[in-house]
């Protein structure tokens, strides 16, 4: 009779463990990718006719700063531009004095955390923010009552600035849009050229009467 | 005479009553006050304003264990453990977050590990080999409200009030016997309120269980 009641129990408590599943098991690369813009609501679009872009991608990050210009950075490069010119802006050359400059960075994050042992599971998942961050994502360094876990984020951050209408008082530049891209697959030239895509496509305001 | 055949009437009734006392004697669990558990697997069906604002998709991963106390009238008390769990992936959309647009895949879960006491009014005795209960229920739920747009997540947690009204009815395997399955469908609300999720997490829930009793 006991036996039986225990029986129960464990069998009960190893379904309740079971169903603690991660809900992003089955998200394919493409659907882990999300797209966030921003744009100054007060500013025409119309108004611009040129822009000009950096010649290398700026990485920004807790590690360190720097530029990149592998492979796949080209290939951002270009789309972005191949991307103005089919909005109907003009690519020009940095000493043109373009109405725009767009700035295209890498932004890399390490953060290393420290999480005590054992975690509830009716804590969930408990990464919160971070929980499926997916590059590199985690790892346990210690198998001692402490634990840490190291998360990096590695994404793609796009902005445009106005160089025709500079802030001369305040000796600013304003920034009249940025994208920030986020996901898995962001770095590989495969798929990279349709991320970018993406961003513009979602941002119809760009595009200018040519 | 008359008072010849009180007496008569009476003792037959007595004979017939030891009659069945000898031979048919009500069982254990009629007799005494005994305890009953049931694990159940049940499918749950959002509701009211939480299935228009979050999650309308049925969830199948439904589960619990209660331990009960069965009283010789009709009544039983006790409480139940369990989890419950929604989730629905929406398609890529675009949306407008304050003045921001993100454009992601939504992959929109809750989980609920409700912990509560209930009474149960039973149509029948304890002895019976069909019971058909009504439920009243109220505890505490543990709520993981966690959003991922894309692979980022959005989580808030809260232990919040828990309540539900239930229908169901046991039935024995055998007659007198210890084990028998249980089937129930019951609502349940939790006060909750996060981003979506404005007035609580309503569900209509249908369980099937296995229950053991001992005394």
């Amino acid at each position: 009779m006991t036996i039986k009641t225990t029986l129960l129990a464990i069998l009960l408590g190893a379904s309740l463990m079971a169903c603690t599943k991660d809900p992003l098991s089955d998200l394919s690369v493409e659907d882990s990718q999300v797209f966030i813009t921003n744009r100054n609501k007060t500013v025409n679009f119309d108004q611009y006719k040129t822009f000009s872009i950096v010649d290398s991608v700026i990485v920004l990050g807790n590690r360190g700063s720097g530029t990149s210009l592998s492979d796949v950075d080209i290939q951002v490069l270009n789309r972005v531009i191949a991307n103005m010119q089919q909005l109907g802006y003009k690519y020009v050359n940095p000493k043109e004095n373009p109405d725009l400059g767009i700035n295209v960075a890498q932004i890399r994050n390490s953060y290393l955390n420290v999480v005590s042992q054992p975690v509830s599971p009716y804590l969930g998942n408990y990464w919160g923010g971070f929980y499926g961050g997916g590059y590199g994502g985690y790892g346990y360094g210690y198998p001692s009552y402490y634990s840490y876990y190291q998360v990096n984020e590695n994404y793609w951050y796009l902005e445009m600035i106005d160089f025709k209408n500079p802030d001369r008082a305040n000796q600013k530049l304003n920034v009249v849009w940025n994208a920030e891209i986020r996901g898995s697959g962001l770095f590989d030239t495969q798929g990279v050229s349709s991320v970018i895509d993406s961003v513009f496509s979602q941002s119809d305001y760009l595009g200018i009467s040519k | 005479m008359s008072i010849v055949a009180l007496v008569l009437v009476t003792s037959a009734q007595v004979l017939a009553q030891q009659g069945s006392n000898l031979y048919d004697l009500p069982s254990p669990y009629e007799r005494y006050t005994h305890y009953l558990a049931t694990a159940r697997v049940g499918a749950a069906i959002p509701i009211g304003a939480f299935a228009d604002e979050y999650i309308d998709k049925a969830s199948v991963q439904n589960y619990s264990l209660s331990v009960e106390w069965i009283l010789r009238n009709k009544f039983s008390v006790g409480g139940e453990v369990g989890q419950n769990y929604f989730q629905q992936r929406l398609p890529r959309q675009l949306y407008q977050l304050g003045e921001q647009e993100v454009s992601a895949v939504q992959t929109r879960t809750l989980t609920q590990y409700p912990i509560q006491g209930f009474v149960n009014y039973h149509f029948s005795g304890p002895g019976a080999m069909v019971r058909p209960y009504v439920q009243l229920s109220a505890g505490g739920s543990f709520v993981d409200y966690t959003l991922y747009w894309g692979n980022l997540s959005d989580q808030q947690q809260k232990f919040s009030f828990t309540y539900g009204v239930g229908a169901g009815t046991r039935v024995l395997f055998k007659r007198d016997g210890s084990m028998g399955v249980d089937l129930r469908v019951k609502y349940s609300q939790t006060p909750f309120s996060y981003d979506y999720v404005t007035s609580g997490i309503p569900a209509l829930n249908a369980s099937v269980g296995l229950f053991y009793r001992w005394w």
